[in-house]
This record gives C-alpha cells, sequence and structure tokens, in this order.
C-alpha cells in the first residue's frame, strides 16, 4: 500500500466513519443521559427498566423508531420532505470533524492529527459557514410538508438564526482576535502560548456565543421552532419513523458541535487547565481527548440543565434579547477585546483578570447587601411511607 | 429588581441553584407495580361485606343516592327457634357508584358492616359488567379480579378508623 493511498484516503475515510458513528452513538446515549439527568432534576427517576439504570432505553427507542411506518403525507413535496432531515444532520457531523479532538498521535506506526477532517487555515470560518446551513434543513421541512404548523416552525427557526447568528459571529471573532487565527488548531496553541483560557478574557464572548448556541440549536429555552406546547411538534410535527429520529440525531449533533466548538474557542480544546502551569503536568496522566471529551460533556449537561430550569421565551422576547441586548453587548465586548488583544498576551491576561475580578466583586456586593424579607416557601415533600 | 442584580443575571443562576438542589433529593416517585404507596388512613378502597354483622336492615339501599343496592332476604327459624333474616342477594354496582360513603352513614350496626377499609385500589377489569358488578360472593369473597392491598387481610379487613372515631 502507498504512503499516499494510506494518508488521503484510507485514514480520512476511517476518521470520517468514525465521527458519523460516534455522533449517532453520542446523539444516542445523550437522549438517555438527557432523560435521566431531567429525572434528577425533577425528583422522579426516569427511564430504568431497559438494562442497568435503563441504559439501554435508547437501543429500544431506535429500533421502535426504525420499525415505525414510514408517513410521507400525499401533498407534500416528497423530495424535499426527504431531504430536510438530511440537511439538518450533515452540518452537524461536518463541523464535528472540523473540530480537532486532540493533538497528533502514533497508531500502528501512523502518525495524523486526532481530527477527521483536515486542520484548515479557515477552519472557524468553514464551520460558521456549515453550521448556518442547518436552517435550511428545517425551513425546508418545515415547508415541504405542506402543512401549517411546520410552515410556522421553520419560520420561528430562520427569523431566529439570523437574530441569534450576528452575536454568535461577534463572539466568534473575539476569539479570532485573541489568537490571530482561524484555524482550530492554531486557536488552541494560541491557548496554550497565552497561558490562559480565552474564556477568561472572553468571558462575554463565551456567554454570548453559549447563549446564541443554545438558541442555534433550537434548544429550551429558545425551543421555538419545536414548540409543542404551540405547534404541535413545529418543523417535524409531518415527519415520522426514522426522519423523525434524524432530526433529534441532528439536534443532539448540534448540541455536541456547539459544545465541541465553544471548547475549542474559549476553553482550550484538549489542553489541560492551566496548560503553562508546571506543577500542575500530573493532570496530563489523562489523555488530550479526555480533556476535550470532559468539556464538551460538561457543557452537554449544562445544556440539559437549562431545559430543567427555564421556561420558553415568547417569541418578541427572543427577538428582543438578540437584537436589544446580545448584538450592543457583543459589540461592546469586540471593542474591548480588540483593545486587549492589540496590547498583546499581557493584555488578555489583564482583561480576563478585570473581568473575572468584576463579576466576583458583583457576586460578594449582593452576597454581602442585606436580606429583602422573602416569602417563605418550602419544598413540600410528600413523606409517605413506601412499601417494598 | 437592581442593576446589579440585573447585570449579573441573579435570577437565572437563582433559577438553575433551584434545579440543581432538586438533583441533590432523592425522586418522590415509587417504581409503582413493584412498590406502592400505602393509602391515606381515610381511604377505604374496595367494597367488603360482613355477612356476620349485617343485619339485613336494607338502610344501605334505601340511603343510597342511585339506588345500586339490591338487597332480597326471607326469614328463617334458626336453631334456637328464633326468626332470622337470610339474605338472598346482595348486589353492589360498583361501576355506577360514586363512592359518596353515604351507605356506610346509614348502616347502623357497630362497628359498620358494609365497606370495611380493605385499602385494595388496583380494581381495573377486562369486562366492566363482570368485574365491577359485586354480587354476595364477590362483595364478601373476593374472586380472582381483585387483588387485596398487601397488609391488609381481606377477611379481618378493618372498620374505616376515621369514620368509627
Amino acid at each position: 500500500m502507498s504512503h499516499t493511498l494510506l494518508h488521503n484516503v484510507l485514514i480520512p475515510f476511517l476518521k470520517g466513519a468514525i465521527t458519523v458513528v460516534a455522533l449517532g452513538l453520542a446523539a444516542g446515549i445523550l437522549t438517555w443521559i438527557e432523560r435521566r439527568l431531567l429525572g434528577r432534576l425533577q425528583i422522579r427517576k426516569g427511564p430504568n427498566r431497559v438494562g442497568p439504570q435503563g441504559f439501554f432505553q435508547w437501543i429500544a427507542d431506535t429500533v421502535k423508531l426504525v420499525f415505525k411506518e414510514d408517513i410521507v403525507p400525499s401533498r407534500a413535496e416528497k423530495a424535499l420532505h426527504l431531504l430536510g432531515p438530511l440537511l439538518l444532520f450533515v452540518p452537524a457531523v461536518v463541523v464535528l470533524g472540523l473540530v480537532p479532538w486532540g493533538p497528533e498521535f502514533t497508531l500502528f506506526g501512523v502518525t495524523t492529527p486526532l481530527h477527521a477532517a483536515a486542520d484548515l487555515n479557515v477552519g472557524l470560518l468553514l464551520i460558521l459557514a456549515v453550521s448556518t446551513i442547518g436552517v435550511y434543513g428545517i425551513i425546508l421541512s418545515g415547508w415541504a410538508s405542506n402543512s401549517k404548523y411546520p410552515l410556522l416552525g421553520g419560520l420561528r427557526s430562520a427569523a431566529q438564526l439570523i437574530s441569534y447568528e450576528v452575536p454568535m459571529g461577534l463572539a466568534v471573532v473575539s476569539a479570532i482576535l485573541m489568537s490571530g487565527s482561524l484555524s482550530m488548531v492554531e486557536i488552541i496553541e494560541a491557548q496554550r502560548k497565552a497561558g490562559v483560557w480565552f474564556v477568561f478574557p472572553g468571558l462575554i464572548a463565551f456567554f454570548l456565543y453559549f447563549v446564541s448556541g443554545v438558541a442555534e440549536t433550537n434548544r429550551t429555552p429558545f425551543d421555538l421552532p419545536e414548540a409543542e406546547s404551540e405547534l404541535v411538534g413545529g418543523f417535524h410535527t409531518e415527519y415520522s419513523g426514522f426522519r423523525w429520529a434524524v432530526f433529534f440525531m441532528s439536534e443532539y449533533g448540534n448540541m455536541i458541535s456547539v459544545s465541541a466548538v465553544a471548547t475549542t474557542l474559549f476553553f482550550g480544546g484538549w489542553l489541560r487547565p492551566f496548560p503553562n502551569v508546571a506543577w500542575l503536568s500530573f493532570l496530563d496522566v489523562i489523555p488530550a481527548f479526555f480533556w476535550f471529551a470532559g468539556k464538551v460533556f460538561l457543557f452537554l449537561m449544562v445544556y440539559i440543565w437549562f431545559r430543567a430550569t427555564f421556561p420558553r421565551y415568547r417569541f418578541d422576547q427572543l427577538m428582543a434579547l438578540g437584537w436589544k441586548t446580545l448584538i450592543p453587548i457583543s459589540l461592546g465586548n469586540l471593542a474591548l477585546v480588540a483593545i486587549a488583544a492589540l496590547w498583546g498576551a499581557a493584555g488578555l491576561k489583564v482583561l480576563g483578570a478585570v473581568l473575572v475580578l468584576l463579576v466576583a466583586a458583583g457576586f460578594i456586593a449582593v452576597w454581602m447587601r442585606p436580606a429583602r424579607p422573602r416569602s417563605s416557601t418550602t419544598m413540600a415533600s410528600p413523606n409517605v411511607e413506601v412499601r417494598a | 429588581m437592581s442593576f446589579l442584580d440585573r447585570i449579573l443575571l441573579l435570577d437565572i443562576f437563582g433559577g438553575l441553584k433551584l434545579t440543581a438542589k432538586h438533583a441533590a433529593r432523592k425522586a418522590d416517585t415509587v417504581e409503582y407495580p413493584e412498590q406502592s404507596r400505602e393509602p391515606s388512613e381515610r381511604f377505604r378502597g374496595m367494597f367488603r361485606l360482613d355477612e356476620e354483622r349485617c343485619i339485613k336492615c336494607t338502610l344501605c339501599a334505601i340511603e343510597c343516592p342511585i339506588n345500586i343496592i339490591y338487597i332480597d332476604w326471607h326469614t328463617e327459624k334458626n336453631a334456637e327457634g328464633k326468626a332470622e333474616k337470610k339474605l338472598d342477594r346482595f348486589d353492589l354496582d360498583m361501576k355506577r357508584c360514586m363512592f359518596c360513603g353515604l351507605c356506610e352513614e346509614a348502616c347502623p350496626t357497630n362497628p359498620r358492616s358494609i365497606w370495611l377499609a380493605t385499602k385494595t385500589y388496583e380494581l381495573g377489569v377486562y369486562e366492566r359488567n363482570e368485574g365491577l358488578y359485586l354480587d354476595l360472593k364477590k362483595l364478601t369473597k373476593w374472586d380472582e379480579n381483585v387483588k387485596p392491598y398487601p397488609g391488609v387481610d381481606p377477611d379481618k379487613a378493618p372498620v374505616n378508623p376515621a369514620k368509627e372515631k
């Protein structure tokens, strides 16, 4: 086997296949994790019947969905109805492929970066471009269903994406300013060189990115395109069987992608905490990939935590939050980060320290404030005897 | 709400803190078919008649606002030569019962003989007319349709304690 064939065909193909399979599996397992965690947060148990702790629930659900009848409405636009879920799923996979999962590694004498696609010098730009394609999946499936609820869901999704793409883009620009590169690997290397994760100087940018990310993946509290209490099922009302499952896989896939990009831009990707502090080098015992995966997992848990906590925004509130709050903040933040980045690595450290101190001072001020009388609300427990 | 509260998103973090607290709590739900909750003291559940205590006065049938209790009886001489009422029929059409409890209040025996506190609430049946039309046999000895509540002996079902006080 020639060297070119191995490096240009076989390994990329293998890594691509692993990415797709990993995303599918992760999306499945994430449904189970989400239901269990939501159960815990809502003082109930969640699915715990199939397998240990209900772990095989997601397999049972997948099997059920595969064998369900695949209904296409008779007046639907058949080709686009089929294309919709795929258009939503493929960008999630591509984005995950563009994010580096770890540094170079050697296996069976072959050295290759732990990175499904190549490390492009315009990686971040491509991620922004590709992830935006996903909304076509929602709009097209909403329109092709030829039904009013999906259409409304699709339109809501379009409006939401346009509103939240702006603060998200501006938040990403702060990371580019801090690192001076569009390449994902170089952004991580810049964080190693700066000796500080970009989350500290980019505290506001990270917040903006994460909120916009929740909005773009149509998760609670911004799940207006689905809005099962208003629009039946939103854009996937007319879908059933495995096509519906693809929608859910892409929702979880998009969550994973947004978390992976947030990890790379603001939390140092595969780097351990404080990558330049020598005495913390014992943390290198954990391989780089697991640092990356662990950070992504934490973000996903925060997504689920949000879902358990916040009710859905009204549509005008959603628009007001995007245009009147997030975009002005992101513009101000951009100016702040630009000044600090002009100053260099020292500027980033100073900005990070100032932001962290300001937030800490704010919380201390709130905490020291004399408590206002509050209505006494107690958590009522049924306290009923349970017999085995 | 002060400016500081808004800029630090105190309400958002307060909400997150509240849900996080609940994650540490034990689940309040019960694995139903394997475990079940003890019903409250006032809960009586499935009907059960004590034929020994019943004096066949038919007051429960008279009191019933929708007339779903049917009682027929005749008189017999017992071993001591005294006249004694014997039940021919004691039917309770439970599928129409609204559980108002008036039959129990009308019962003159002490302790009361109709509707003992059996606490059985698993009353699902496949055929309504068969399962929920209770005749004398079903009222005194349940058939396979009714599972006794665990821990409560259906033959020694106590009279509703809350009512007897």
